[in-house]
């Protein structure tokens, strides 16, 4: 593709050079919040609000969030938050997949009366700001006994997830040719292991893309789990506010250390999905 | 194997007419062929038999059972689709093997599937190709894998949407010769479906002409070919197409602008005088004249050439006569000087007469009213193309 894209040497101009200058200043402009958290995580107490590059980086900050330290400070426990983090967004996605990937399929093959209007619904669960809808939610949930629970944030973080899986998978289930299904009906295979055998791992970059956005939404969602949860369920988004003090003392190199520690499982995950995400995998399957 | 029958399908999409009343009956083991132009419901139709398009009404009956409600995969029938619809996440070899794999097509061990796989990519000549993916194949060689995977497996009814249309000229006409000889294919019944007429007369038993949804015609393609029911099958089938002129009755004749043609009223038309009608004959239907005398039954026409076109062996020419313009093709042996006279003969009982277009469209098509002599009632006269 890029070979294609551009051919031959290339040609330096006012153009391309202005082009270049616009796209480096914009990097700049877009990555230093994420270099001076880096920075910030680096530095000790005494320095943290100091605006200086030069000073003595020390890896102390990422110790005393992790360890007993920082519960101490925040009475949040940084890993538990952490793994309940991983657990209800892991738990919140696959829920999403599984009820998401049938009710896109659907909504991509089948038009029936009112079936836009059921996706225009099930989108607009992300129209509302969740501030509308949260107050609400959280008397139901304490007289339903849903507060602080994991299963009542996953529960939650379906309004997150779930539009985003149907939707995305939609797009990908339309695209995919419905002779491929057909055909397999004719090879004297049932609507289901058609659609498990034919249309399923044509769509799986899809799904992948779907399931990762997904992830970091209902990673990086703070309101939610905010209210909705107490000590025992906080989320990692809570527990990195916590260390900006709430009224207290706020310890912006420790907040800055839980929000780096806080960013690497979304990381990791969307390195690990990757290679998954690769379209294309349906090209020759019908003429072009 | 098992007869195949249709009556009054009828399916639109939204205000689009996609099929209506098509009714066919289809014997047993019958080589069925549908012709029509694109758009005319041909793939509807297929797709109905296979139970993958839900009918407005009308039924579909294989083997005397009624397939109103019964699933695709409860039918019995194969289908190579025209866009292949090939899974492409499996190879070759896979492919082939899917509808060996259901249950629903028989129980087939390991051993049995491979040498059904064998044997048919083998007859297609594909059999190098097994540990491919289609993404990996060409055009013509991934429609002889959606070919093959109708053909491995037997079937109440082959259902061939297009399969010869993405190959080259000479694999086409190759595969074209063989096809009907294919094992299974000359057993089993049909239904075969081209825009191609020289496909549709080559391999159909029976030929059904289809046009905007509608049956025109059902006939061998014999009928079909020297009794056309309307100018519309008359111009489908030929290249170049039938010639089509407008005459008017006068004293007896049917004569063309200019009296170039002058065919003589036989006793079976009912055109009275000053009725119009048009002529219709095909190129290949019309010779150079050998001879100067006019032979016996049929016209003799003069004409001016004003082009003269080598067509492999044959020559096409396009003539004046009298102000109307005619095409011939004919295996004559060197290429006409423009402008030069020639002199044509055209066997009256290969003159058709149509009646003249209904309403102001002078293209528009009209019914055959018969041929210029009485006609035998069985075609003998090989078949032409």
């Amino acid at each position: 593709m890029a070979t294609e894209l551009m051919p031959g040497r290339k040609r330096f101009t006012v153009g391309t050079v202005l082009a270049d200058v616009a796209i480096v200043g914009w990097f700049v402009f877009s990555l230093f919040p994420i270099v001076w958290m880096v920075l910030l995580s680096l530095k000790t107490s005494a320095d943290q609000t100091s605006t200086y590059f030069a000073f003595s980086p020390t890896l102390e900050n990422f110790g005393t969030v992790l360890s007993a330290k920082g519960e101490a400070l925040t009475s949040v426990n940084f890993s538990q938050a952490l793994i309940t983090s991983v657990i209800n967004c892991g738990a919140a996605v696959i829920v999403s997949l599984v009820i998401g990937i049938p009710a896109a399929y659907a909504a991509g093959r089948w038009k029936y009366r009112g079936s836009n209007d059921l996706m225009f619904t099930i989108l607009s669960f992300r129209f509302a700001p969740e501030l509308m809808v949260i107050v609400p939610l959280f008397v139901i949930y304490n007289q339903i006994g849903l507060f602080d629970t994991k299963v009542g944030l996953i529960w939650v973080l379906q309004l997150v997830t779930m539009p985003l899986v149907v939707w995305i998978l939609r797009s990908y289930f339309e695209d995919m040719p419905a002779e491929l299904e057909q055909a397999a009906l004719l090879d004297g295979y049932t609507r289901r292991r058609a659609f498990i055998m034919v249309a399923l791992p044509l769509v799986r970059p899809g799904i992948a893309a779907a399931a990762l956005l997904a992830f970091i939404f209902a990673w990086n969602n703070y309101v939610f789990p905010l209210i909705l949860t107490g000590s025992d369920n906080s989320t990692v988004t809570v527990a990195i506010s916590k260390y900006l003090g709430g009224g207290g003392q706020a310890y912006y190199n420790l907040t800055a250390a839980a929000a780096i520690i806080g960013a690497l499982p979304p990381l990791i995950l969307a390195l690990t999905i990757q290679r998954y995400l690769v379209r294309g995998l349906s090209f020759g399957a019908v003429k072009s | 194997m098992a007869t195949l029958e249709t009556r009054g399908l009828t399916k639109s999409y939204g205000k689009t007419r996609g099929i209506e009343d098509v009714t066919l009956e289809i014997g047993d083991g019958e080589f069925f062929v549908i012709l029509g132009p694109s758009g005319a419901g041909k793939t509807t139709t297929l797709k109905s038999v296979a139970g993958l398009v839900d009918v407005d009404s009308g039924e579909v009956t294989i083997g005397g059972v009624s397939m109103n409600g019964v699933e695709p995969y409860h039918r019995n029938v194969a289908m190579a689709f025209e866009s292949y619809a090939l899974y492409p996440q499996k190879t070759v070899s896979q492919n082939l093997a899917s509808p060996l794999r259901s249950g629903r097509t028989g129980r087939y061990s390991e051993e049995d599937q491979q040498r059904r796989i064998e044997l048919v990519t083998t007859t297609l000549g594909i059999n190098h190709l097994l540990k491919r993916f289609p993404r990996e194949l060409s055009n013509g060689q991934r429609q002889r894998v959606a070919l093959g995977r109708v053909l491995v497996r037997p079937a109440d009814v082959y259902l061939l949407d297009e399969p010869l249309s993405h190959l080259d000229a000479k694999l086409r006409a190759a595969m074209r010769a063989e096809l009907k000889q294919l094992g299974e294919m000359s057993s089993t019944t049909s239904l075969y479906v081209t825009h191609d007429y020289q496909e549709a007369l080559a391999l159909g038993d029976r030929i059904a002409v289809l046009r905007e949804g509608r049956l025109v015609q059902v006939g061998t393609p014999e009928e079909i070919w020297h009794r056309p029911v309307d100018t519309f099958v008359a111009k489908a089938l030929g290249q170049p197409e039938i010639n089509l002129v407008d005459a008017v009755v006068d004293r007896g004749v049917l004569r063309t602008q200019g009296d170039a043609l002058q065919v003589p009223l036989a006793g079976d038309l009912e055109l009275a005088p000053d009725d119009h009608a048009r002529i219709g004959v095909r190129p290949r239907d019309i010779e150079l004249s050998r001879g100067a005398e006019p032979l016996e039954d049929h016209l003799r026409v003069r004409a001016t050439v004003r082009l003269s076109e080598r067509l492999g062996r044959e020559i096409e020419l396009t003539v004046d006569a009298g102000g109307v313009s005619l095409v011939a093709v004919t295996p004559g042996a060197h290429v006409f000087d423009e402008g030069q006279s020639v002199e044509l003969d055209i066997p009256l009982d290969h003159v058709h007469v149509f009646a003249a277009p209904a309403g102001d469209d002078p293209d528009a098509d009209s019914a055959r009213l018969g041929a210029a002599t009485v006609e035998q009632v069985s075609a003998t006269s090989g078949r032409q193309q």
